[in-house]
């Protein structure tokens, strides 16, 4: 590596443009998921994105990596043309890396190899020499025959860096949530290198949920909102409350009962870190990090992990299978909804009774074709499920209308006790999101409890009448009053500083 | 409404099976004449019932995701071990039970080693395929046992009937019947199309994945001894490689009639349209007078022809979901896609 980026140093040309965004626009169908977004980025500089599930983050991303092109409008790289055909290889090239959460590595070859991998030489002059400078300019000492699946997270990120930079000299660097599971000291010291790395002239943009990450590293800020550049300023403008009220602007509140007759307790535990007690008839939001311990929560209740114990209805339960979870009437409506939640080539009819066929008259020994037709079409209308007809296979439908029939599929067929929601309102569109929080409202008006856990302020505006916010394995209750978005996105900051502070002590 | 090209071709890849049996009755009849008779037809029903005893619940199992090989050499030790105990004993009812027995057992063992410890099932029954074949070995010494050591009744099975129906391929009717209603109008039906689909997804359902698995190996099993004692009657004595090659025959009829080999999809009306051209090519290729070896190569060309079919029959149909979906939305206008790229190459955010 004899080159670095030295050409385009931050004091070398002040007025030198790395990056230039122009009126850049990426349309789906029907959904714009980038709106013209222009902006300038200069060599050296590390500018925080930020944005909700669908405001276009990654969108940005595939495009500057060449994953797909834009719709129209377009960017320069250091000044030069950046043609719409370009694939991501010819990106890397160009000096474009992209560090995902999840390092994209062999995890069965040793780092060495993985190093070279998809380089046009595998076998350079000097291999271990350049590996061994690689890794030690991201300030990994690992050993190069190390097999890469034996690393933590945090030294997968760096070897991945490390296989960035032995690809030539790096202009931009892409970080999609690199902290989000890392510890404390593993954060310190990647955002230590992305320092030294931007002061060698490299232009970083760092994608994070995580706001304290965000203001500790960035120099400026974007905000992205529905695929628009809403906010664009130096960070020292920001802390954690501004900088979540302009992620969240207005929550609104419509028709939320702080006034609602909540009946008696239906669910709760007692475990310190999971200290949660809800009501019959309520709508409770767990909020915390991506992937973060809220999904664990409601995957336990599931009864997912070793058997755990909690209140339901006022006696002690202790579920171990999902299919005991579901006699005692809770359901969970996963995250991963193509893996976890739905069976391709299945009908839409079947996809929404598949759980529930013992339970009609004819006990599962006669399934006629018309068999739950009439409560299939119930849960269509409430949810105002659009596509084709009932016997299509459910890939047939669109990405909102399936995560319908799933919550369909846990809210008709049998009333639930207690609805596990994990992120139900991600990745579809605003019209489906309004047409969900409907029917969960309606659902907890019978007299259903449901959890709702999520990652995004905004999920948990939309549905929850309260939340808790967990981290760290600390839990804190959080009113809805006005600003309920904003009050939660503190409350995770603040759990966030006190589980670092502690964790500095220690 | 007009067809599009897309839509023919997925019709084609679901109902390929069809035309191409209509097909080959086509080619045989026009080469020799006599081939196209009822005589003959039964003819190709009778000596296909037992692979199909076998074939129906394995492509049940299939369609949850496994597959067993073992099925041979299971109608092997099943018929040998009906056969010692009828020469032992003189009761048919006994030997029945004997090999039904044995197939019950090494079925529900093979759904042990695969569903409840997770086992991979083509080894598991790669190696029972072996070890049940060397059973039966073991057990007669490698010799057939002979009709007259054989009960008078027990050869009588083999050419009865009910009324004007032979029996056995009564037996065949009563087996698609069943794997129909199970696989279409029972709540096992449903699960076992959703354990192929998504084994997780399934669990996080409720369904009882591990037991579903396990049923099927043991109702493989069964079947497997009813077809290997079945054929024993039929042909009134037992050789010890009675069942020789019934898994290669069994998978090559399933993956014809456009079961997915990873599972998740697959119909009986296919399994049975792969039976019969499986038994019409091979009575073609006798009545062609073509060397038995040259059958045995054009049979395992077939199995190869059948897997290459499934590959692109899946790709086919998910191709068509995607169309038409898009289509339905578009007939709609209505903005109901998400904010994902349409490929799938979006990032996770």
């Amino acid at each position: 590596m004899g080159h670095m980026a030295k050409a385009g140093g931050p004091s070398a040309a002040p007025e030198a443009v790395r990056l230039e965004l122009r009126s850049l626009t990426v349309e789906f169908g029907a959904t714009r998921a980038l709106e013209s977004v222009s902006a300038r980025i200069v060599p050296g500089e590390i500018v925080g994105l930020l944005g909700h599930n669908g405001a276009g983050k990654s969108t940005l991303f595939n495009v500057v990596s060449g994953v797909f092109p834009a719709s129209s409008g377009d960017f320069l790289i250091d000044g030069i043309h950046v043609g719409a055909r370009s694939t991501p290889m010819d990106m890397a090239r160009l000096g474009v890396t992209v560090i995902h959460q999840e390092p994209a590595l062999a995890p069965n070859l040793s780092i060495i190899d993985n190093l070279f991998l998809g380089q046009s030489d595998l076998y350079p002059k000097d291999r271990t020499g350049a590996a061994h400078r690689a890794l030690a300019r991201v300030g990994a000492a690992l050993d190069l025959d190390l097999i890469v699946g034996t690393l933590s997270l945090g030294e997968r990120q760096l070897v991945d860096l490390a296989r960035g930079m032995l690809r030539g000299e790096m202009k931009i660097l892409l970080l999609d949530e690199p902290t989000a599971a890392l510890g404390r000291t593993e954060t310190v010291a990647l955002h230590r290198l992305i320092r030294n790395l931007a002061a060698e002239g490299v232009t970083v943009i760092y994608v994070s949920h995580r706001l304290p990450d965000i203001l500790d590293v960035c120099q400026r800020i974007l905000v992205l909102r529905s695929g628009r550049l809403e906010v664009d300023g130096p960070a020292s403008q920001f802390d954690g409350q501004t900088l979540a009220k302009a992620l969240a602007p207005d929550a609104k509140v419509n028709g939320f009962a702080a006034a609602r007759t909540a009946g008696p307790e239906s669910i709760g535990c007692e475990q310190p870190d999971a200290a949660i007690s809800c009501r019959a008839g309520e709508v409770v939001g767990l909020f915390g990090m991506a992937a973060g311990e809220q999904f664990r929560l409601l995957e336990s209740i599931f009864g997912l992990h070793r058997r755990f114990g909690f209140r339901l209805g006022g006696r002690r339960v202790a579920v171990a299978s999902p299919a005991q979870a579901i006699r005692h009437g809770i359901h969970l409506v996963p995250a991963d909804r193509e893996n976890d939640g739905l069976i391709s080539g299945a009908s839409a009819l079947d996809t929404v009774f598949l759980p529930w066929y013992r339970d009609g008259n004819h006990r599962g020994f006669w399934i006629g074709p018309k068999a739950g037709r009439q409560v299939y079409a119930r849960a269509r209308a409430a949810l105002n499920i659009l596509g084709p007809g009932s016997s299509a296979p459910i890939d047939e439908f669109s990405g909102g209308n399936r995560q319908k029939h799933l919550i369909s599929r846990w809210m008709f067929p049998r009333l639930p006790r207690v609805l596990l929601l994990a992120q139900p309102t991600q990745g579809v569109d605003v019209g489906a999101k309004a047409d969900i929080a409907q029917a969960v409202r309606a659902l907890a008006a019978e007299g259903a409890t449901v959890l709702v856990a999520s990652a995004e302020s905004d999920e948990i505006d939309l549905l929850c009448d309260r939340a808790y916010v967990m981290n760290g394995g600390r839990i804190a209750p959080v009113d809805r009053t006005t600003g309920f978005g904003g009050k939660l996105l503190s409350a995770l900051l603040e759990l966030s500083d006190r589980k670092s502070s502690k964790e500095e002590v220690a | 409404m007009k067809l599009s090209v897309g839509e023919i071709k997925t019709f084609a890849a679901r109902n390929g099976i069809f035309m191409a049996l209509v097909l080959l009755i086509a080619f045989f009849s026009v080469l020799n004449p006599k081939f196209f008779s009822t005589g003959n037809a039964m003819n190709v029903l009778l000596q296909v019932a037992e692979l199909g005893i076998i074939a129906l619940p394995l492509g049940l199992l299939l369609i949850s995701g496994a597959v067993d090989l073992s099925v041979g050499s299971i109608a092997s030790a099943a018929a040998v071990n009906a056969a010692l105990t009828m020469s032992a004993t003189g009761s048919i009812v006994l030997g029945f039970a004997a090999g039904l027995l044995f197939g019950a057992l090494a079925g529900m063992l093979n759904g042990f080693l695969v569903a409840y410890l997770g086992l991979n099932p083509i080894v598991v029954t790669l190696g029972f395929l072996s070890v049940w074949g060397g059973y039966a070995m073991l057990m007669t010494n490698g010799r057939t046992v002979t009709r007259t050591e054989l009960p008078d009744g027990f050869r009588e099975i083999g050419t009865a009937s009910i009324g004007p129906l032979p029996l056995r391929l009564a037996m065949l009717i009563a087996a698609i019947a069943l794997a129909w209603y199970v696989l279409n109008r029972h709540r096992i039906g449903r699960e076992v199309y959703a354990v192929g689909g998504s084994q997780r997804a399934a669990y996080l359902m409720g369904i009882k994945v591990t037991r579903i698995r396990f049923g099927l190996f043991a109702a493989c099993g069964v079947s497997s001894a009813l077809a290997g004692i079945m054929l024993a009657a039929k042909v009134q004595s037992v050789s010890p490689a009675i069942g020789l090659n019934l898994e290669m025959s069994g998978l090559t009829v399933i993956l014809l009639g456009g079961v997915a080999f990873a599972g998740g999809s697959g119909r009986i009306g296919g399994v049975v349209a792969g039976l019969l051209f499986f038994g019409v090519l091979r009575n073609g290729l006798v009545f062609l007078q073509a060397s038995p070896f040259l059958q045995t190569i054009i049979v395992g060309l077939t199995l190869v022809v059948a897997v290459a079919l499934d590959e692109s029959i899946q790709k086919i149909v998910k191709k068509s979901w995607e169309n038409r979906g898009r289509a339905a939305l578009a007939e709609r206008s209505h903005p109901d896609e998400d904010t994902q790229s349409p490929t799938g190459l979006a990032l996770r955010s």
